[in-house]
């Protein structure tokens, strides 16, 4: 890597340089796509329920807080939510957080017939309201680049183990998979359909691309026997259908630590995989074995600044995972950051540095510069 | 096998019917309800965290030893009760911070907790600051446990300890926290009294923060 902070910078757009990740090849340096949730309404100074009242705060949100940070990718409202309250769920708002599930839909079989399956984005509940935002991120983001999109536009697709555990609430998910894993087979199988509809709206409407993610299957959560036999073929049915539906370029975050699958988790088929709190050399190494294989795609890891160290892995670590971005220093963010940059573009693989999970609520500035200073800083290709 | 030894592996199998008619036989067959919640139950529920400690066992296995424990616990809580089994080691007020919807954990807790003798108020997840501090002014409890299972809220933690302090009540109380990204590290720097590692040994912490206590 050569040390030139600003040199070509200015001659890729972030639009470029993500998708560019997003396919595998080189631009001018290393992207920086951190889920900027929390760092767009922050700097906006307003809560997540402001924006979510007023849609038009959010897209001003999303766009000034790119043009400060300068960070490569922006989202849409990304969240649980839209497709399981269309559904039928009650959720709740909290002031400043993303929508909760109020109470479980599903607590019977009998309660299966109570649900929504079938959906149309563009008229149930607030999935209108999400591709109102796209379309207008990205009316905003051509007159801004003067008719160029320079800014690509991220959405989310949960998967269907996801939806399902949002059903049925998370505890009563587990005890299905136990006892019964044919009812969960079916939650999945009927789950499936709601997201992906709202996946392919979001693309008509204007998004770039999709992260598609899964918390309820790590090793925190379930076996990997259950995750090979029951989860994972979902995982993988979704990514397909998406990609087939889209043509989208699909990121993957694996939620938790899922060490003991990672082989598997590869064969879901996604191009890019924004990663938690994992050891990030075993990451990177499991993806190149995987790829040698022809078992998976993997062009890039995206992560996991705040959880690459080994001694965030091990259960008893000084600096509990997620938080180095909104408990350590800046230059705890550049050294982490350049850790991550050596490990998977060592390995030919394209990296893309960003948080664990998600841009970490309540992280300063500082901090959040110092991902994008790192980037700069060892991040150029040659 | 013995009774109690097969009480203790179907707990660790979650084997919810065959733990009921197990733990009725051995009632039957003179044991006592306190042999039978500490060598059969509480070991069984144990060993099932020993093995989700090593990878063994994950959250639906945990869920279904659980829930083993709960249905025996419906047999034998009135015996435990008579014998001043319940309550008698001290009062504990749960819950997961304020936008954090995770229970799965406090659940085990509670549970545990409840075995070992503490009166137990599960206030649930997503519990407001406000709500916390008031369930202590009405049960004066010995312990608070908090329960955080994301990086985001486990900072609600801190808001709560500050919240009881202001309302004047810290001293009275000890202030364990828990959950995936809580550590003992971070229990230090919030100023809580203590930290476990997962349900069981919140027990062992939680009995030795109550005898710091007089009351």
């Amino acid at each position: 890597m050569i040390y030139d902070m600003y040199g070509n910078t200015q001659e890729v757009t972030p639009y470029e340089r993500m998708m560019g990740s997003l396919n595998g090849e080189k631009t001018d340096r290393v992207p920086v796509n951190y889920y900027p949730r929390w760092a767009a309404l922050e700097y906006a100074g307003v809560t997540f329920k402001q924006a979510w009242d007023n849609p038009d705060l959010y897209v001003k949100a999303q766009i000034q807080a790119q043009e400060r940070f300068q960070y490569d990718c922006i989202i849409d409202y990304d969240m649980m939510g839209p497709v399981e309250e269309a559904m039928g769920a009650k959720l709740k708002y909290p002031e400043n957080d993303v929508p909760q599930i109020a109470e479980p839909l599903i607590k019977t079989k009998d309660d299966m017939e109570k649900v929504k399956w079938k959906l149309d984005p563009r008229k149930d509940g607030n999935m209108p309201k999400v591709l109102y935002v796209i379309r207008r991120l990205k009316e905003e983001l051509l007159k801004r680049g003067r008719g160029t999109q320079h800014v690509p536009i991220m959405t989310w697709g949960s998967c269907p183990s996801r939806t399902a555990a949002c059903l049925t609430g998370f505890k009563e998910w587990f005890l299905i998979v136990a006892r019964d894993p044919d009812w969960a087979v079916e939650l999945m199988e009927r789950a499936l359909d709601g997201w992906l509809q709202m996946v392919v709206a979001a693309w008509e409407a204007g998004v770039d691309c999709v992260w598609v993610n899964d918390p309820v299957s790590s090793r925190d959560c379930i076996s990997r026997d259950h995750y090979e036999k029951l989860t994972q073929p979902y995982q993988r049915k979704f990514i397909e259908a998406i990609r087939r539906e889209t043509g989208m370029k699909i990121t993957f975050h694996p939620c938790g630590n899922w060490h003991d699958r990672m082989d598997l988790v590869y064969q879901n088929q996604a191009d890019s995989y924004f990663l938690g709190p994992m050891d990030i050399e075993m990451c990177t190494q499991k993806a190149v074995e995987t790829n040698e294989k022809g078992l998976s795609r993997v062009t890039s890891l995206n992560g996991n600044v705040g959880a690459a160290t080994k001694s965030t892995t091990d259960g008893q670590t000084a600096v509990p995972y997620a938080t180095t971005m909104k408990r350590g220093k800046p230059e705890d963010i550049e050294k982490e950051s350049k850790a991550v940059i050596d490990v998977v573009e060592g390995a030919d693989l394209r990296c893309i540095l960003g948080t664990n999970c998600w841009d970490v609520k309540g992280s300063s500035f500082a901090n959040r510069d110092a991902m994008v200073y790192a980037a700069r800083k060892y991040g150029q290709y040659k | 096998m013995s009774i109690i030894e097969k009480i203790r592996k179907n707990v660790f199998d979650g084997d919810e019917n065959n733990t009921v008619e197990l733990v009725k036989k051995a009632l039957d067959e003179g044991k006592t309800a306190k042999e039978i919640l500490d060598e059969g139950l509480v070991a069984g529920l144990r060993d099932c965290g020993s093995g989700f400690e090593k990878g063994e066992k994950f959250i639906p296995e945990m869920l279904l030893s659980s829930e083993s424990m709960k249905v025996a616990m419906v047999v034998l809580r009135p015996l435990l009760l008579e014998g001043s089994g319940i309550g008698g080691t001290g009062r504990a007020v749960l819950a997961t911070v304020e936008g954090d919807v995770h229970d799965i954990g406090l659940e085990l807790v509670g549970t545990m907790l409840e075995t070992a003798g503490f009166e137990v108020r599960n206030m649930g997840p997503d519990v407001a600051t406000e709500d916390i501090v008031e369930a202590v002014k009405e049960d004066k409890p010995h312990i608070v446990g908090l329960s955080a299972l994301l990086s985001n809220t486990m900072d609600v933690m801190p808001d709560v300890i500050e919240a009881l302090a202001d309302a004047g009540l810290r001293d009275s109380v000890k202030v364990m926290v828990g959950g995936a990204p809580v550590k003992q590290d971070f229990a230090d720097e919030i100023g809580a009294d203590g930290w476990a590692y997962d349900a069981a040994s919140a027990v062992p912490k939680a009995k030795e923060l109550r005898a710091q206590l007089s009351d």
